[in-house]
């Protein structure tokens, strides 16, 4: 019935007497890139985390795929189809770069975990082929001869694709992107573009893109929300937004004379 | 292959090992390989899941007591002891994975001193079910039998040892095929981070009770050998000091791998028998090893070995 693969309605969380989010209400779109932005401290990442269920919200209710998912806990919402990266790099540092990606596809398994300590066929098929599609998308990001090495082994901008190809991994119908060009070098960026275009248009993946670099922002958005001190301020096109009287002037606005003064 | 030809090899060898030395060696053995089955059962939940626990003892004790007690009121044999003494300990695993939960790293580890203590207290002063401090003792078992038919006297000293080499090789493969199974990724993927276990579809809840009754069970099924083998309990061999010894051996062998732990109860069961008059000091030696080993070699043994394999 709905076209929003994500609803957020009237989100609200504190911590103490701080209010991170206040009345926040976005929607995804299916096949849509949603870009969430905003200074910092504006409450983006509040947002990702009470999106991807790290945190409750003390009011308002989240809809996927027009189901309310507001009671689910994250490791439900990933089952579901909800794939996340992190602002600062996540990733299971014992283990290999191949396996980080396998255990994303963990719960898509059919098998039955007493299967899999048996050594049954029924598992030890499944976990073939999850290891051969892990191969396939580690090529698809020119990783594959790192498979086997610890992610350690890799530099800040691999690693990066390994969270994303992760959440390939794990079959999402939305990938929310914490931050993804933080740290990376201009032609990284360039290289992010389009990676994130990609997951949008031959995976049919709707994103919503939490962004710093606003040229990430203009390139890849249909949609972008714009958040300060934890309410949303402004919403509409890339190009609209940054013409937003309100939004100029949260960025750089009024706050850096006050600060002055003081 | 070449692992699996050392672990026969060991294996063999342990099974001729009573003709080649004396009793009293044979009796060093098998108490070498409780240790073995409570430091293997240890690493699951605290070096692959990452949770903290001393509670090893209480598992071991609680393994032990359901023996000897369903013995005493029930006349039942080893056969039945076995499976009950590891679903007795793997329920109170469960129950002690419920705070784990909610808490984390000295946090918990308080709570499972605090468990380890309850267990202790209750199967010491309870003395009209569990004797109290003297203990109980199982009386001798005879014949073993299946289907009517005599398999082997149980009770000499060599066939309590063969019995208790045969729970060891069951329980390491069981753990074995645990660690190497999607639950064992999963336990490693909680250690690492929790959150991004969730992130990625893990039912967190799920890997953390799993390992903590796993790790019971094993150490109840060693409670439920260890009573049969010694004839009896008492509540003094499942105090904290046998839980801090485990976590002694866990840590010192390589926490996280399958060999560590193992290196670690043959090295610290076998060093009590070497310092000969000096043997009451042997928790003092326990604790200055934990602390080398902790500020040297965080990985413990295992891991210094394959330090070195990688650098090479």
């Amino acid at each position: 019935m709905s076209a929003s693969i994500l609803e957020a309605k009237g989100i609200s969380r504190r911590f103490g007497g701080v209010v991170a989010v206040a009345e926040v209400s976005l929607s995804v779109g299916k096949g849509q890139i949603v870009g969430l932005i905003g200074p910092n401290g504006s409450g983006k990442s509040t947002m990702v985390n009470l999106v991807t269920g790290e945190l409750a919200p003390d009011s308002g209710s989240f809809l996927f795929n027009g189901s309310d998912i507001t009671a689910e806990p994250s490791y439900r919402r990933a089952r579901l189809g909800m794939a996340r990266s992190f602002q600062l790099l996540r990733l299971f540092h014992s283990l290999s770069v191949e396996e980080n990606l396998l255990l994303a596809n963990y719960m898509r398994m059919s098998s039955s975990l007493a299967a899999s300590i048996l050594g049954r066929r029924s598992a030890t098929g499944e976990e073939f082929r999850a290891r051969q599609r892990a191969r396939e998308l580690l090529a698809w990001f020119d990783l594959q001869a790192f498979a086997d090495r610890p992610v350690s082994a890799l530099s800040i901008g691999q690693q990066r694709m390994v969270e994303i190809a992760r959440g390939l991994m794990s079959e999402p119908a939305l990938f929310v992107l914490d931050e993804p060009a933080a740290g990376l070098s201009p032609p990284n960026v360039d290289r992010l573009i389009q990676l994130v275009r990609r997951l949008r248009d031959e995976f049919g993946i709707s994103i919503l893109l939490v962004e710093h670099v606003m040229r990430v922002v203009q390139d890849l958005c249909d949609h972008v929300v714009v958040l300060d001190s934890g309410r949303k301020i402004a919403e509409g096109t890339p190009d609209t937004v940054v013409k937003d009287s309100v939004v100029v002037e949260a960025y750089i606005g009024t706050g850096w004379r006050r600060r002055a003064k003081a | 292959m070449k692992s699996l030809l050392v672990s026969l090899g060991t294996t063999v060898l342990l099974v001729l090992a009573p003709f080649l030395v004396g009793g009293y060696e044979t009796n060093v053995l098998m108490i070498i390989l409780f240790f073995v089955i409570l430091a293997v059962g240890l690493d699951l939940v605290s070096g692959y899941c990452g949770q903290f626990s001393f509670a090893t003892g209480s598992f071991y004790g609680l393994g032990a007591y359901t023996a000897a007690i369903m013995s005493r009121d029930l006349g039942t044999s080893i056969w039945i002891h076995l499976p009950a003494g590891a679903l007795v300990a793997g329920l109170f695993g469960l129950l002690l994975g419920m705070p784990a939960l909610r808490l984390k790293g000295h946090f918990l580890a308080i709570v499972t001193i605090a468990f380890q203590t309850i267990v202790y207290l209750v199967i010491s002063q309870w003395t009209s079910f569990t004797g109290g401090q003297v203990g109980l003792t199982l009386s001798n078992p005879g014949p073993v039998r299946l289907f009517g038919m005599t398999l082997f006297e149980l009770g000499s000293l060599r066939s309590y040892y063969w019995l208790t080499l045969a729970m060891t090789v069951i329980c390491l493969t069981v753990a074995w095929r645990l660690v190497h199974s999607r639950l064992g990724r999963e336990w490693i993927a909680i250690r690492d981070d929790e959150t991004l276990a969730a992130a990625v579809g893990i039912n967190t809840t799920r890997g953390k009770l799993t390992a903590f009754i796993a790790s019971a069970a094993l150490a109840g099924v060693a409670g439920v050998i260890t009573a049969h083998a010694l004839r009896g309990v008492t509540p003094n061999d499942f105090m904290i000091w046998t839980s801090a010894t485990v976590v002694a051996m866990v840590v010192i062998g390589g926490r996280g791998t399958f060999i560590g732990p193992i290196i670690g109860a043959v090295l610290l069961a076998t060093l009590p028998e070497l310092l000969g008059r000096f043997a009451e000091y042997k928790l003092l030696i326990y604790g200055m090893l934990l602390v080398i080993a902790v500020t040297l070699f965080p990985d413990g043994l295992a891991g210094l070995w394959q330090a070195r394999r990688v650098t090479r």
